[in-house]
């Protein structure tokens, strides 16, 4: 396998350290302490025991019949929709929160968008006894109120953040503006593959998982590897966790699904598609940004996917042609929630339900072939959105 | 004028350097133009100049506010290189850029650095641009003969500082607490002693910038250091101001107020 980040961090061209000099200190620790907890035998232990006990890992690699009798083509789904607190972020969470007792930090803080993340990191500071706050922009907090509330049920701060768009890219401002202030005692628990190096090689570890699991499970199903794997893509932490792990395994194809918003050339969150190359939140990679360089707002039903840049590794990915990366309207997304909650009486999380809908386009031209989808989370989150949308028609 | 010329020339003169920050555009285009040539009249040695973006995560609120303000007024590089065009002859004090990096690198380096240079400004710092993503950055500015400043904060170890020492022209911008620009008290014991260590592996003028807004921290600043770099301070008397009458007067007495060594 390709070895990348190289030392500096960089996928190709892609990633890096760019960040102000007060950071630099404690990205070299994050670094040193990472390196250490992967050879500590004890980390490692702790860390399998939380993920099978606390989280409810491996998780189930179901057969869809349903769907897959409609699509015509055979669709296997990645249930990390299962797992404690309703999607995939857990598993970075855990492995972040124990680098950071690892490290001796007495507080976490972290950004979030759905406010997936933000419970997730609420749930492990909650679990290990340490403060927590949470920025929140205050448009997300206005459609995510259930997430909100859970957060606060579990003892985090929940910041609202009023500067730019009032959501996700401006929760990580307001998260690096903390970190740069209290970086001694405070560990900037980040939630997707993005950020300054070591974040996005440390997420898309502990994220490498999903892809693990699901590497053996279906060669024990199916006695070969899938076609396709496909998942969506907003920073690109659940996608890069399955993808990874096949990066050899040249026949099997992945598929990115980025969130097309209104649709292109209009407000939408597809920073690989519609993004130029530009330098966001630390790293190098695409950013959807305007022609003097200002980063745009990105729009998406999915809060989760609300981005206007994408982790460098899917950079990466894209420049060497590994993946190809798509995109799917907020209405389509919609139609995917529905489609799933109806075939196989499973909600799915709306930022899953754009991979979901992909689906229905792969298989016009992948009749039989085999797909793994990953559900990164569930759609009770999402109830009050496609309620609203559905009064909408 | 070069940064390194204004330095020897204070030198000579026994004095420290003051140096102002304001964003470019803010509270708009127009407005820029008097308020450098202000600051100029008001005694200020060196102006830092801010290109606004839209996502400024070392900056506070009174410079978030300011350069959010100033985009929506269509702040950009192109309004001033050609507002500079204009100020050719009048500004004869040395301008710095201060820019974080997507800005520049979506612009293009050496289309940037070019019309810096056409219209005469001295150098620049990036705000998120470390030293080791800095290789390519430092020579193409040695190409423009732009002088690079970069910044070293508290938690900037000795072997690092080094190294940031050696690539840095004009001055060494020193950030006087861990955190981000806006009003703060200083601890000016620790400050003293952090400028002595970095004297002793650097001939560069060390200037410390960050919470810096009043008279008196401006002179205890003076007394430790080669210059004092007040923004958001400067900025916040602009936002309380400029919408009444004699705002430049006012603004003149303001600086001036700050900046008598």
């Amino acid at each position: 396998m390709q070895k990348v980040p190289d030392k500096k961090g960089y996928f190709g061209q892609f990633g890096g350290k760019f960040i102000p000099e007060t950071l630099s200190v404690c990205l070299e620790e994050l670094e040193g302490a990472y390196r250490k907890a992967l050879k500590s035998k004890k980390f490692k232990a702790d860390l399998d025991y939380l993920l099978k006990d606390y989280a409810g890992r491996p998780t189930a690699l179901y057969y869809a019949p349903n769907l897959s009798k409609f699509l015509g083509m055979k669709v296997y789904l990645k249930r990390e929709d299962l797992l404690h607190t309703g999607a995939h972020k857990i598993n970075n969470s855990l492995g972040q929160i124990l680098l950071a007792k690892f490290m001796g930090k007495e507080r976490i803080i972290a950004e979030t968008g759905a406010g997936q993340h933000g419970v997730s990191v609420a749930t492990v500071a909650r679990l290990f006894g340490l403060d927590c706050d949470v920025y929140m922009g205050s448009e997300d907090i206005e459609r995510q109120k259930m997430n909100v509330f859970r957060m606060k049920v579990l003892g985090a701060r929940v910041i609202p953040v009023e500067s730019g768009s009032k959501t996700l890219k401006d929760a990580c401002n307001d998260a690096i503006r903390d970190w740069v202030t209290n970086v001694k005692n405070t560990y900037y628990l980040i939630g997707s593959v993005v950020g300054p190096h070591p974040y996005p090689l440390i997420v898309r570890d502990f994220q490498s998982v999903i892809g693990k699991e699901t590497k053996r499970q279906i060669l024990k199903k199916e006695k070969k590897l899938p076609d396709y794997l496909v998942a969506c893509v907003g920073g690109g932490s659940n996608s890069i966790g399955l993808f990874h792990p096949f990066f050899d395994d040249r026949k099997v194809k992945f598929i990115g699904v980025e969130a097309a918003g209104y649709g292109f050339k209009k407000a939408n969150a597809a920073s690989l598609i519609e993004g130029e190359v530009g330098v966001l939140h630390g790293a190098k990679s695409y950013v959807l940004q305007d022609k003097f360089g200002q980063i745009k707002n990105a729009h998406s039903v999915a809060p989760g996917l609300d981005y206007p840049a994408v982790g460098p590794e899917h950079a990466f990915y894209k420049s060497i042609k590994r993946a190809s990366y798509v995109g799917v309207e907020d209405k389509e997304a919609i139609e995917g929630f529905n489609l799933l909650s109806q075939l196989e009486g499973v909600i799915p999380a709306l930022e899953s339900a754009h991979a979901i809908f992909y689906l229905k386009k792969l298989a016009k031209k992948a009749k039989g072939k085999m797909a793994v989808v990953c559900l990164s989370g569930r759609g009770d989150k999402d109830l009050e959105i496609v309620q609203a949308h559905t009064k909408k028609r | 004028m070069r940064i390194q010329d204004k330095f020897e020339q204070l030198k000579k003169k026994r004095k420290k350097a003051f140096i102002a920050y304001v964003p470019f555009g803010y509270p708009s285009c127009s407005h820029t133009k008097d308020i450098l040539l202000t600051l100029q009249e008001a005694g200020v040695d060196i102006i830092e100049l801010g290109i606004p973006f839209s996502d400024p995560l070392a900056d506070g609120p009174i410079i978030q506010d300011a350069t959010s303000l100033a985009l929506k007024h269509g702040a950009n590089p192109d309004k001033l290189f050609s507002l500079l065009e204009d100020l050719k002859g009048s500004l004869r004090i040395p301008l710095v850029i201060m820019t974080y990096y997507n800005p520049l690198l979506h612009y293009g380096m050496e289309r940037f650095f070019s019309k810096m240079k056409k219209v005469n400004i001295s150098g620049l710092m990036v705000v998120d641009l470390p030293i080791e993503e800095s290789k390519l950055y430092t020579k193409c500015a040695a190409k423009y003969d732009l002088e690079t400043v970069f910044f070293i904060t508290p938690t900037t170890g000795l072997a690092r500082a080094k190294k940031i020492a050696k690539a840095s022209k004009g001055f060494i911008y020193y950030v006087s607490v861990t955190g981000i620009t806006g009003p703060k008290d200083l601890g000016y014991a620790a400050l003293k002693k952090d400028i002595r260590k970095l004297k002793e592996i650097s001939r560069l003028p060390i200037c410390v910038g960050f919470g810096i807004h009043t008279p008196k921290q401006v002179d205890q600043i003076l007394k430790i250091s080669d210059g004092a770099i007040v923004g958001s301070g400067i900025v916040k008397f602009i936002a309380d101001h400029f919408r009444q009458d004699r705002f430049l007067p006012r603004f003149k007495n303001f600086v001036s107020s700050l900046c008598i060594k």
